[in-house]
């Protein structure tokens, strides 16, 4: 019993010992990664007119990169416009290829769920104006959601019915889609409770308006 | 003294349960699945279905095996004779590898559909389609080899003929697939993939192919 424990103690330090060594490497920063291929060439510079429209976008799990984050990053482009007005963000968790949604997660600009997006200014758009050869893609508050392979997610972003949204449009319709695909819908479609069902895409596998890029941070 | 040998093998106890609890896999895509919406297709006595799985499109996830997920939309049984996954070289149709792929630990398995502990939402359909996760096949997919799945369903079987595959709306996997009537999961290394075959579009009931 003395030689066993003896051995083991041996084995204990050798495997500090071995620890030891590794951690001597330098701690990685997180490099950025795509969690899922997004849109490629930029292509759009028309469908104006958001006002009272939500657009839903389709994250499938199936097409996840295994690049393991906690934290997910959305990023939505714009072509056209000086103000976007958004009612509410959200991003609904289904089964894969399911329709039932099983969680909702807020999503927020600067804290927000419903900012207005400046498009005017250069601190949010740094190249004026914006525009299909300069779009603008806004990087949304990264959301506290480790993405699973075993789900799908729609993120929803809804367009207050006013005047600003008549003249915005979104930077995709590329023929680049990646792995997501978009349509668009009348009225608020935000407010999808747990249990309920999202509606149908009609677009089929249509690159999506806005949302571009889905990151790790 | 032997107080610290008793603490140190105390430690190394708990090291060793950690790491295995950390070492338990999870499931990640190995190639882009199905996306979206699927619909329907029926009738498949008789027939084999056969999914590509391009070495082109492997995600660069290391994995000692590999897990098929198989969709179905209709029926009340699905009777397989036969399940294998054939390799061959990148763009090539010579198959160089022929590896079993079972379920429940056998290639012919019959895979009770009605059964809620089998697919939790009963009825199945287009909507609530039916996915089954086969056994983990033994096998590191490469970049540099292709992979065809090749189930073929029994012939004259009245459970098939009423059995229907899920068929992807989307087309934006890395998966390819088609269907050919016969047995063809009989081929041997040195045989060659059908020239008839077309992989053309989305395969028909292959869903996903992840590391578990």
């Amino acid at each position: 019993m003395k030689t066993f424990y003896k051995l083991a103690t041996l084995t204990l330090m050798m495997t500090l010992l071995a620890v030891s060594a590794f951690a001597q490497e330098p701690v990685p920063t997180t490099a950025l990664a795509n969690l899922t291929e997004g849109q490629g060439a930029v292509a759009s510079s028309g469908n104006q007119a958001w006002d009272g429209l939500s657009e839903f976008v389709l994250i499938p799990g199936a097409s996840l990169m295994g690049a393991s984050s906690t934290t997910t990053a959305l990023y939505i482009g714009f072509t056209g416009g000086s103000e976007a007005d958004i009612g509410n963000m959200v991003l609904y968790e289904t089964p894969r290829n399911g329709s039932t949604v099983l969680k909702v997660t807020k999503v927020t600009l600067g804290g927000s769920a419903s900012p207005s997006i400046d498009l005017a200014s250069t601190s949010v758009c740094p190249i004026q104006p914006v525009s299909a050869t300069n779009p603008c893609i806004v990087r949304l508050d990264t959301v506290k959601l480790a993405l699973s392979p075993l789900d799908d997610y729609y993120f929803t972003v809804y367009f207050t019915l006013d005047t600003n949204n008549e003249k915005i449009s979104g930077l995709g319709q590329s023929i680049s889609p990646g792995a997501l695909s978009g349509w668009s819908l009348y009225g608020d479609q935000t407010r999808v409770g747990v249990k309920g069902a999202l509606p149908t895409n009609e677009n089929s596998d249509q690159a999506p308006f806005f949302l571009t890029y889905i990151t790790n941070q | 003294m032997k107080t610290i040998f008793k603490l140190a093998t105390l430690t190394l106890m708990i090291f060793a349960v950690s790491g295995y609890g950390f070492s338990a896999s999870k499931a990640e895509n190995l190639v882009r699945g199905i996306v979206g919406p699927v619909s329907s297709n029926v009738s498949w006595s008789g027939y084999t279905v056969v999914a590509q799985v391009p070495g082109a499109g492997l995600i660069p996830v290391t994995s000692t095996t590999t897990v098929f997920y198989l969709g179905f939309t209709a029926g009340a049984e699905a009777d397989v004779s036969n399940m294998v996954l054939y390799t061959t070289a990148r763009g090539s149709s010579t198959i160089t590898a022929v590896t079993p792929v079972t379920l429940g630990g056998i290639s012919n398995p019959m895979i009770d559909l009605a059964s809620a502990t089998v697919c939790p939402v009963v009825e199945i359909s287009s909507f609530n389609p039916c996915i089954i996760r086969l056994d983990p096949t033994k096998i590191t997919l490469s970049a540099l080899s292709d992979y065809y799945l090749a189930v073929f369903f029994t012939a004259s079987d009245s459970n098939n003929s009423s059995l229907g595959l899920t068929e992807p709306q989307f087309q934006q996997s890395s998966l390819r697939g088609t269907y050919i009537s016969g047995d063809e999961t009989r081929l041997t290394v040195g045989a060659t993939i059908p020239s008839s075959l077309s992989f053309t579009g989305q395969p028909y009931s292959l869903m996903y192919v992840m590391t578990n």
